[in-house]
């Protein structure tokens, strides 16, 4: 009897042992997080990753349940809060006198054509900003906005080659600016920044006498 | 006798052994409950860990979400009320009186104020916010906020058109309980759960109530299960009813009420519960419910839409408000009478919402569509770039370039077109595919795989590989025009018969359609009126190599022999093929690999992936230009004339007919500015159809465009290209005054040399007026 009792007694002390820890330790995973391959949904890694963390005190599993949540997705069409890429008052509203963005230095030069307003002047100025935050991706996708918007506009090619330059991609710059070199005739000084882009891409591509070639038609038409 | 006295003597011990036996029986118990209560401790442990396990991991793999092009707003956006309207009304946008609310859309003769609801995209977040457009023609006049503010530019929520889950998969859109009206929780209580809030996963009181009206009634009526026992049935357990199920579902509710709080196990019910069944897809949850019966967020539903979702709950197919409507409404308003009696409304507005209709989106609107060509097309370019599991489970947004109105044009103008066609021979055999595309952006806007354009098999658009006839045409000549010192729009070939014989011993004799011979004609004639003979001789003069070179150039990435056939389109090529070679030529010689995905962002709105803009320059853009002028003629005086019995003859077009041998496939590719279409029809087995080129696909593509108005072709000349006035009989230089003189693109050097003066005799027989005049006379 008394030999059953202890162990009736032991059994007892080991489960609540047992689920006393499994009570207090939630299996914290990390089920956030980047696409890693597999890492997410492989049980095993979780169940590891369980019994790593078992020490974990109930607060602490709480707060992970919460943080958890977040995997709650917001409803797609739901308002969503959050940062907004560019500030009302100046830049989404129509100017009253339109603004160039013009790359080139000389913008007295300009002539009413290469002066832009209303969507495209705001989607540039927008990613001017991502662009100067260092979210080149993100300035490069307003900028193909812009260009669904005004698919002529050479500014608008000009800058998406800017930006593609920015991002180590001499090639694609080079055409965008050849691109934008097809719609700009007419508008010297905007051919004259699209040459010295051409040239600049080329260079970093090794092609120098490309670039001389480049530089010089820069020249000719400033 | 001694069997007595056995039984006396052994009495004794009978006692005692009784005892024994007792004691034996009392130790067996306790060991057997030592051992139940190990098991149920075990069993509790075990259960423990999976409640735990599977609650606080990832509770829910989401499909990927797929979403058309957001519409952009801004003044001078072509965009036609009614579509902007239909658009808006797929996207659930409610008609008030005024916009006050997100969601909510007032219309005012050519104004519309709306309340848009934000979005996250790729490039950032998107506000909600309050807009006014006015409408003038078929643009947009101004957009302003709704203080009277202009505004540059604002964009609306993308059209959910679809998702990315293998058969038979959950779907949801996952929510969370402050994203929710109150009011659902409370409906979803009051209906199915009154003690949810007392009690400590399962309910005694519900159990005894289930009970008597079960035994009373003799029927089970009434199920005792709280919300949070049918959570536990639906997230951990089967379907099957058994009393082992009813414990273990028991003992889990408890045990998941022990860890979680009410607030987490109401939302995660919302967001498991099965709420209805779209073909191999299962609606789960509330969010997707909405969406699904709605086409509106959760957030925005009203009383009479709460009551029916929650409604649902009991019986999703019984119930369904698509299928048995009268029966849907009779619980919805079941549902409302309770909660008015409970008075969590107030009786007007219970008696309000009664009479509202159900308000359920109509199955094949914009709204409830399918787009299994389009969908095939992303999938296909997202698993170059993603793992299937990553498509299915990780709740991706994918943003394409997809446009729900051109497809629906697409769709209706190809169904409208075989009803115009009724009546010819085999027509009913006959398929048909089409891809549309934005040539200035390499962008896809629409896809049909099928005449059927609900049909998810066999995707025409990218896998049905056909000889394309004649659409190869304009890679002969573009090759051509690349060479100004040789060929120019003007320089004669000859169109007569001749043979050539290949190194195989094989005979090669080309006739043209109508089977005549066309003597001297003009370069371009020949693209424009698509004659065979002059093609093939003017291929062959150049090289079947060098133009094979021409159509790889233009984006086709095929290894055709190099056979004569080839220059009248032996090869084969699929429809999106032929959507990639056209759009070479359509912008300027610069090729764009065709994309559907702009982005993709994770399951938080972070950034994941981008599919950017990219373009090689393949041509000179004087020869393109003179190819474009060449196509231009093939709408205005060629094979493709009967376009403009349907689109004003402002609107300047570009394409090419195709007809393959026997009249096997007929197609047609072409452009205007900023939209390119292809159209293929032919049986799929290859058979014979009664259609050409002109009489079949060009019809489709001449309906669609009618309905698309497409920019009109931009014909600015190029800086190395000139506009040269010349003798329209005889393509020598002309002055402008002089009779017959037209104008006609040359490269510059190439063009002709002035004519000395306008009444320098021709040797050519008698003069024309026009260039029309002459070409017929030309013809005969």
């Amino acid at each position: 009897m008394s030999k059953h009792a202890v162990i009736l007694i032991a059994l007892a002390a080991l489960l609540t042992g047992c689920s006393g820890a499994q009570h207090r330790s939630i299996p914290v995973v990390d089920s956030g997080g980047p696409l890693t391959p597999g890492a997410m949904r492989d049980s095993r890694a979780r169940q590891s990753g369980a019994q790593q963390q078992v020490q974990q005190t109930q607060a602490a599993a709480r707060e992970q349940v919460a943080t958890s949540d977040v995997q709650v997705y917001a409803v797609p069409s739901a308002p969503i809060g959050g940062i907004e890429t560019y500030s009302p008052s100046a830049t989404t509203e129509v100017p009253a006198i339109p603004v160039a963005s013009m790359p080139i230095g000389n913008q007295a030069r300009l002539t009413a054509d290469e002066q832009l307003s209303g969507p495209v002047l705001a989607l540039l100025t927008t990613a001017k900003q991502q662009q100067t935050g260092g979210d080149f991706n993100g300035a490069a996708s307003s900028l193909e906005r812009a260009q669904r918007i005004a698919p002529r506009e050479p500014q608008v090619l000009y800058r998406l080659a800017e930006v593609r330059l920015a991002q180590g991609n001499p090639g694609q710059a080079e055409q965008l600016a050849q691109r934008g070199l097809s719609y700009s005739n007419g508008q010297p000084a905007l051919q004259a920044g699209l040459w010295e882009l051409i040239a600049r891409a080329r260079a970093q591509q090794g092609n120098t006498a490309g670039a001389e070639e480049a530089q010089r038609r820069a020249r000719v038409n400033l | 006798m001694t069997q007595k006295s056995k039984s006396r003597s052994t009495k004794k011990p009978t006692n005692q052994r009784k005892a024994k036996t007792s004691r034996r029986w009392l130790s067996l118990f306790i060991k057997l409950s030592i051992v139940a209560v190990v098991l149920l401790a075990g069993v509790l442990v075990y259960l423990d860990a999976v409640v735990q396990e599977k609650f606080s991991g990832k509770r829910w793999t989401v499909p990927a979400k797929v979403y058309a092009r957001p519409l952009e707003l801004f003044a001078g956006q072509k965009l036609n009320k009614q579509d902007f309207l239909t658009e808006l009304s797929a996207l659930g946008y409610r008609n008030e009186s005024s916009a006050s609310s997100s969601g909510s859309v007032a219309v005012n003769g050519n104004t519309v104020d709306l309340h848009t609801r934000g979005f996250q995209f790729y490039e950032g977040a998107e506000p909600a916010q309050a807009l006014r457009v006015r409408f003038s023609g078929n643009s947009i006049a101004s957009l302003a906020q709704s203080n009277g503010r202009a505004l540059a530019v604002a964009r609306l929520e993308p059209l959910l058109v679809g998702g990315l889950y293998p058969a038979h998969q959950e779907d949801r859109i996952l929510i969370r309980l402050d994203q929710t009206p109150d009011l659902l929780a409370q409906a979803l209580i009051a209906v199915e759960d009154r003690d949810f809030y007392t009690h400590h996963g399962v309910s005694p009181k519900s159990i005894v109530r289930a009970l008597w009206v079960n035994t009373s009634s003799g029927s089970l009526l009434q199920g005792g299960s709280t919300l949070t026992q049918q959570l536990v049935k639906n997230f951990f357990l089967t379907n099957e009813r058994t009393l082992t199920r009813k414990a273990t579902e028991a003992l889990m509710s408890v045990l998941l009420e022990l860890h979680y709080s009410k607030q987490d196990i109401l939302e995660a019910y919302l967001n498991e519960v099965f709420l209805g069944q779209d073909g191999q897809r299962a609606v789960h949850g509330f969010g997707l419910a909405s969406q699904y019966f709605f086409s509106q967020p959760l957030s925005e539903l009203k009383l009479h839409q709460v009551a029916l979702l929650v409604g649902m709950v009991k019986g999703p197919s019984y119930y369904n408000p698509r299928r048995q409507p009268e029966r849907a409404l009779e619980r919805r308003n079941l549902v409302i009478d309770l909660l008015a009696e409970q008075g969590t409304v107030d009786e007007e507005h219970a008696a309000q919402a009664k009479q509202r209709p159900l308000g359920i989106t109509k199955r094949g609107s914009l709204a409830n569509s399918t787009y299994p060509a389009f969908m095939d097309l992303v999938k296909r370019q997202l698993r170059e770039d993603y793992r299937d599991q990553d498509l299915t489970e990780e709740g991706l947004s994918i943003f394409t370039s997809f446009d729900p109105i051109l497809q629906r044009k697409a769709e209706d103008m190809l169904e409208q077109t075989y009803k115009q066609l009724a009546g010819r021979k085999g027509i009913d055999e006959v398929e048909a595919a089409m891809v549309v595309s934005n040539p200035e952006s390499g962008e896809v806007l629409a896809l049909l795989g099928s005449r059927l354009p609900r049909y998810a098999g066999f995707n025409r658009a990218l896998d049905a590989v056909r000889p394309i006839g004649s659409l190869v045409k304009p890679a002969v000549y573009l090759a051509a025009l690349e060479q100004p010192s040789q060929y120019t729009l003007t320089h004669y070939i000859e169109d007569a018969s001749f043979s050539v014989k290949s190194r195989s011993g094989k005979v090669w004799t080309p006739q043209n359609y109508d089977r005549k011979e066309h003597g001297t004609v003009f370069l371009y004639q020949g693209l424009a009126q698509s004659y065979n003979l002059s093609t093939a001789k003017l291929g062959l003069e150049m090289g079947v190599p060098h133009v094979l070179k021409t159509v790889r150039k233009l984006g086709v990435e095929r290894d055709w022999p190099a056979y004569p056939s080839m220059l009248l389109g032996a090869g084969g090529l699929t429809p999106i093929e032929v959507a990639d070679m056209y759009q070479t030529i359509a912008n300027g010689g610069f090729n764009t690999p065709l994309r559907a995905i702009r982005s993709v962002l994770n399951a938080q709105g972070e950034p994941l992936g981008r599919y950017p803009y990219t373009i090689e320059q393949r041509f000179d853009a004087g020869a393109i230009y003179l190819t474009q002028e060449a196509m231009r003629r093939v709408m205005t005086e060629g094979t493709g004339r009967s376009v403009y019995n349907r689109v004003p003859s402002s609107v300047v077009l570009a394409g090419k007919t195709g007809t393959s041998n026997d009249l096997r496939d007929s197609w047609f590719a072409g452009f205007g500015q900023d939209l390119l279409a292809v159209v293929w029809m032919g049986r799929d087995d290859n058979g014979k159809t009664p259609l050409t080129g002109a009489s079949g696909a060009l019809q489709v593509w001449a309906n669609f465009m009618q309905q698309a108005a497409p920019s009109s072709l931009n014909m600015t000349p190029p800086s190395n290209v000139i506009m040269v006035w010349v003798d329209a009989y005889s393509g020598l230089g002309s002055a402008e005054d002089c009779p017959g003189a037209v104008q006609m693109p040359y490269i510059r050097g190439s063009e002709p040399l002035p004519g000395e003066s306008c009444n320098t005799p021709i040797a050519l027989p008698e003069p024309v007026e026009s260039v029309k005049s002459w070409i017929r006379g030309w013809l005969n």
